[in-house]
C-alpha cells in the first residue's frame, strides 16, 4: 500500500472518546487539575527561581523580579504557588491510597475527589491564616 | 515510553510498530518514591513560599536566610524538578505526537529542569550560606 493510502485510512480511523464526549466528572476534573497543577508547579517553581536570583544578588536584580511576589499579580502567583503545592500533594496522596487498593469503590474514589479539591483549598487557607497570625 | 522497532505488523511499515521499552513501571515507581520526600518537604516549602509575598528585599532574605527554611526550600527545588521533569515527560508523551519535534521537548525538558533546579540551588546558597 502507498504512504498517502496509509495517511487516508489513519486519517478515516475513529479517534477514542475524549474530552469532548465525556460527561466531566469529579474525578475526572482531579485528575486534570493533578496534570494541571504539575505543569503550573514547573512553572511557578521557575518564576520563584527568578525571584530568589533576584534576592541573591540585590538592588535592580532585586527590583527587576520583585513583581512575582508583590502587588495584585505577585500575590496572586505566591498563593497559586502555595494551592498548587497542596492540590498536587493531596492528589499525590489519592495515588498512594490507590496503589494500596483503598477508596477504589464508586464512594470512596468520590470522596478522595472532594478531599482533593476541597482539602487544597482548606490547606491554603489555613496557612494564609496562620502566617498572617505568625506575622 | 516506546522506542521504533524494525518489528513490521500486517498494519504498518518495517520501523512504524512501537513496542514498549518497559520503562513504565520504574517511572512510576520513581515518581511515587520522589512523592514521599516531596509531600513533607512541599507542606513545610508552602509556609515560607507564601512568606515572600509582600516583603521587602530584606524581609525576603530574612524569610529564607535561616537553615532550616533554606535546607528544606533547597531539597523541595532540586528533588522537585527532578520529579516534575519526569512529569513533564509523560505530558510531552501525551500531547506531542511530531517525532523530531517530541525528542527536542525531551532534551529542552531535561536542560530546563536542570537549569531551574541548579539556579534555585544557587540562589539560595548566595541568601542563606554564612559569610
Amino acid at each position: 500500500m502507498a504512504d498517502a493510502d496509509i495517511d487516508r485510512l489513519a486519517a478515516r480511523r475513529p479517534l477514542s472518546p475524549h474530552l469532548t464526549i465525556f460527561k466531566p466528572i469529579l474525578t475526572m476534573m482531579m485528575s486534570i487539575a493533578h496534570r494541571i497543577t504539575g505543569a503550573g508547579l514547573y512553572a511557578g517553581i521557575a518564576l520563584l527561581t527568578l525571584f530568589l536570583l533576584g534576592a541573591a544578588i540585590g538592588g535592580g536584580a532585586f527590583a527587576a523580579v520583585a513583581w512575582i511576589a508583590s502587588g495584585f499579580i505577585g500575590n496572586l502567583i505566591i498563593l497559586l504557588i502555595v494551592w498548587a503545592i497542596f492540590h498536587h500533594l493531596l492528589g499525590g496522596v489519592r495515588h498512594a491510597l490507590w496503589d494500596r487498593g483503598l477508596y477504589m469503590d464508586p464512594q470512596g474514589r468520590e470522596l478522595l475527589a472532594q478531599g482533593t479539591l476541597v482539602g487544597g483549598i482548606l490547606l491554603t487557607l489555613l496557612v494564609y491564616i496562620l502566617k498572617t497570625l505568625a506575622s | 515510553m516506546t522506542v521504533a522497532t524494525k518489528f513490521k505488523s500486517g498494519r504498518t511499515g518495517t520501523g512504524d510498530a512501537y513496542v514498549s521499552d518497559h520503562s513504565g513501571s520504574p517511572h512510576a515507581r520513581f515518581m511515587r518514591l520522589t512523592s514521599y520526600a516531596l509531600a513533607p518537604l512541599g507542606a513545610l516549602s508552602a509556609w515560607w513560599i507564601l512568606g515572600l509575598a509582600g516583603k521587602s528585599f530584606d524581609g525576603v532574605r530574612a524569610e529564607i536566610g535561616r537553615p532550616i527554611p533554606a535546607l528544606v526550600l533547597l531539597a523541595f527545588g532540586v528533588v522537585g524538578m527532578i520529579h516534575a521533569r519526569k512529569g513533564m515527560d509523560d505530558i510531552i508523551e501525551d500531547y506531542v505526537h511530531d517525532g523530531a519535534l517530541k525528542a527536542w521537548a525531551f532534551i529542552a525538558n531535561l536542560w530546563a529542569s536542570r537549569l531551574i533546579a541548579a539556579l534555585w540551588a544557587f540562589a539560595i546558597l548566595l541568601i542563606a550560606a554564612p559569610k
